[in-house]
């Protein structure tokens, strides 16, 4: 029996195929949901779930949340800005005197997870289809996989959460022939899934997303909302958590309510807060980040080669799409009414166990064809990225191309295997390196065969062969965290280097850099607008530029920040009137 | 190689929709996928290959041809690179300074040339549709008249299909970068 796991940002489900059923497993608290939260108390005590949700306003140094969005990223990464370590390795969690990897603190909700089958089914559990967002990378993949071995499991598949929930939606629709989308909003990431079901195969025809999109920020606006409305001193982590509780329990009242009122009582110790808040506000608030997944659907339509309206269903799952302007956003973005006919929270979960189904044969003449979600290339002469398979190719898939060398000379050629969209290959993500040596050759003149090659599971093998001699070399990327001593050395030296640079200076360039780019913008901004604007403000702006060309010949670096932020201010209405005029 | 449409048991000829090619694929893929009892990997990259030459005009007419490209150039091609090429390059660098702008002031200059460069590349891509369904007549054509052909013809058509699709394609993802840029 294969148990098929929805390992979430916020929370996370397990569940088994049985008797031809997918059937989705309630932990002791009665409740399918276990929130992805792990407490690591004294003593080596850890809880998981429910129990770690209620400890974290108390003991918010000692509870970790969504680790999901840390897992398989290195520091340096987006989102990694609070951590400590240095980049490039890891993102690693410091709790007490432990430090922990993202991938060992998800095993932990896993080992959990396992248990609540464990004890519903009376027998031991040891075979599983875990899901990740479609658009997670190599690193993420692997590292994912390595919590679910952490926690005791044989990983059978990795599959992405919103494939998982097309089957979810699929399975009783077996003899019917439809293109559909999935729009997958959850707790941190957010997915967008196009996809032909054809007579039990689901073929993903492509798929784009953001793994940094979801719940968590949307209560993050929601909270900052708060603190402006309500005039809120956060002076401690544990009040940030009550803070963001309340957020998110305001964003799910108001999903049903057009108006709810937010209550902190005792909040800074002594003084409670009321705070009305409606609908249209939050939407408000929102609405940056929902519409930045509109990028995401027209560009995997694009790739699949599909105009919204050849679609037959978009269906939408995750939390955060119980939201109404998220329904909204995507009944305008696709032109139809979005189907909800799927549960927001499980269609994912039991997604995996069918899986799990197809994978231990219990589910027949169901195949899922799924893809790569990113483009695999190696990196070229001029740092380049040359893309040999690439974004949305069906999996498993072999791919190859020759190269030679450029330089006179060579003896030998540097393989470095990049994954991403990025043109430069320093703008892409480095899943690993190597060396393939051939005999000195003139320019031009060796012949270097590189072979990708990508398993049902998306493990990815890279063979560099140099045709004339037959000398081969082949490497499997597993884990792309793993980065090896000597660059770690070399990254060591290189931020010691820095840390002895003179601060001042570089704040200092920091700042001319900014004057430099912003007078002739306020010069070129005077001009288009010179009749339409009042000489008092022309005139105000003029002496603030001068101001800020003064204080940069003065070399005073806190003169120059100051003196640029006046100016930042004063020419906000400049600003808003060119754009108004450009929209014309 | 094999032929391409052995492997998925379609009749050899110029003209083949997306919907026969990709019902083809998916009726073999849903028995060769390695998850499948009898799968097989080989045969499963296989028609995956095979489905990516058909879905191809360009790359079907060169498999009927059995001719590799000649790299012709065709007149129309020859008309529309230059213009392509700069407004890429234009885009490429309004795009490039909107992100390194710094100050709302210095973005709001920089909307107005972006919107220009943006009719300019509708304009582009309508031209490009025009001459891409001219492309898809004279296939018809050479479909009807099929198995009687000319491979001069075709080869050229060849390329012109492969042209015309590239370039559409880089425009489309040069207006989701504008469309980005503008919002």
């Amino acid at each position: 029996m294969i148990a098929g796991i929805d390992l979430g940002t916020t929370n996370s489900l397990i569940g088994v195929y049985d008797s031809g059923f997918p059937t989705l497993l309630a932990n002791r608290e009665g409740h399918r949901l276990t929130p992805s939260v792990v407490f690591y108390g004294e003593n080596n005590q850890i809880l998981v779930g429910s129990e770690a949700r209620r400890l974290q306003s108390i003991h918010p140094e000692r509870c970790i949340s969504s680790v999901k969005r840390l897992i398989g990223r290195r520091l340096g990464d987006d989102g990694t800005g609070g951590m400590r370590g240095t980049k490039g390795t890891a993102a690693t969690i410091t709790i007490g005197d432990r430090s922990l990897l993202p991938e060992e603190i998800s095993a932990e909700i896993l080992k959990k997870l396992k248990a609540v089958a464990e004890d519903r089914l009376g027998t031991e559990i040891t075979r599983t289809v875990i899901t990740v967002p479609a658009y997670f990378n190599d690193a993420q993949r692997a590292a994912t996989r390595k919590a679910g071995e952490l926690a005791g499991f044989t990983v059978e598949r990795i599959v992405s959460e919103p494939t998982a929930a097309a089957l979810a939606y699929g399975l009783d629709r077996l003899a019917e022939k439809s293109k559909i989308a999935v729009y997958d909003l959850g707790g941190g990431t957010f997915d967008l899934s196009i996809l032909q079901l054809d007579n039990g195969v689901f073929q993903v025809l492509s798929s784009h997303g953001d793994t940094r999109l979801g719940g968590d920020d949307l209560d993050d606006v929601i909270s900052k909302l708060l603190i402006r409305k309500a005039c809120i001193k956060i002076d401690s982590p544990g009040s940030s958590i009550r803070l963001l509780e309340a957020a998110r329990a305001a964003k799910e009242n108001l999903s049903l309510l057009e108006e709810t009122v937010v209550r902190l009582p005792f909040f800074d110790g002594t003084k409670s807060l009321e705070i009305p808040l409606t609908r249209s506000e939050i939407d408000e608030a929102c609405a940056p980040l929902i519409q930045r997944t509109r990028l995401h659907c027209l560009r995997s339509l694009e790739d699949a080669g599909v105009s919204a309206s050849d679609l037959d269903e978009v269906i939408l799952v995750g939390g955060s799409t119980r939201m109404p302007l998220v329904r909204k956003f995507a009944s305008e973005i696709f032109g139809k009414q979005p189907n909800l006919s799927q549960h927001p929270d499980e269609a994912v979960a039991i997604g995996a166990v069918l899986q799990g189904a197809i994978l231990d044969g219990s589910l027949r003449n169901v195949a899922l064809l799924d893809v790569t979600p990113l483009s695999l290339g190696i990196e070229t002469f001029g740092g380049l990225m040359n893309i040999i398979i690439p974004r949305n190719t069906t999996i498993p898939v072999k791919a190859g191309e020759m190269f030679t060398n450029a330089v006179a000379g060579q003896s030998g050629m540097r393989i470095t295997v990049l994954q991403g969209e990025r043109e430069l290959a320093n703008d892409n993500w480095t899943l690993g390196s190597f060396d393939i040596p051939f005999p000195r050759a003139s320019k031009g003149t060796a012949r270097i065969g590189v072979q990708f090659s990508i398993d049902a599971d998306g493990i990815l093998q890279v063979l560099a062969r140099d045709t004339t001699t037959g000398n081969e070399k082949i490497i499997e990327v597993r884990s792309a965290v793993e980065v090896s001593d000597e660059a770690v050395e070399a990254m060591l030296a290189g931020s010691l280097e820095h840390a002895f640079e003179d601060m001042d200076a570089r704040i200092f360039t920091e700042a001319r850099l900014k004057a430099e780019e912003m007078l002739p913008a306020v010069e070129t901004a005077l001009t288009q607008l010179s009749t339409e604007l009042p000489a008092e403000e022309v005139l105000e702006i003029r002496r603030q530029a001068a101001a800020v060309k003064a204080a940069m010949e003065s070399k005073e670096t806190i003169r120059l920040k100051q003196e640029l932020v006046t100016l930042d201010n004063i020419t906000q209405n400049l600003a808003t009137r060119l754009m108004e005029k450009a929209m014309m | 190689m094999p032929d391409p449409f052995a492997v998925l048991g379609l009749s050899k000829r110029p003209l083949l929709s997306e919907e026969q090619i990709g019902d083809a694929y998916r009726k073999l893929a849903g028995e060769l996928h390695p998850d499948q009892l009898g799968g097989d990997v080989g045969r499963f990259r296989e028609i995956g290959e095979a489905a990516a030459i058909l879905r191809d005009p360009s790359k079907r007419l060169r498999a009927l041809t059995e001719e590799k490209s000649g790299g012709l150039l065709p007149e129309m091609a020859a008309d529309l690179f230059p213009k392509i090429s700069a407004l890429i390059q234009r885009a490429d660098s309004l795009i490039e300074k909107q992100l390194a702008a710094s100050n709302v002031l210095s973005k709001a200059l920089l909307i107005a040339p972006l919107r220009a460069v943006s009719e300019e590349l509708e304009s582009l891509l309508t031209q490009l549709r025009t001459w891409h369904t001219s492309l898809e007549k004279e296939l018809a054509g050479i479909d009807k008249a099929w198995p009687e052909c000319d491979h001069n013809a075709m080869n050229l058509l060849a390329d012109s299909f492969a042209y015309a699709i590239r370039w559409e394609g880089q425009l489309r993802e040069m207006r989701l970068a504008l469309d980005a840029a503008l919002a």
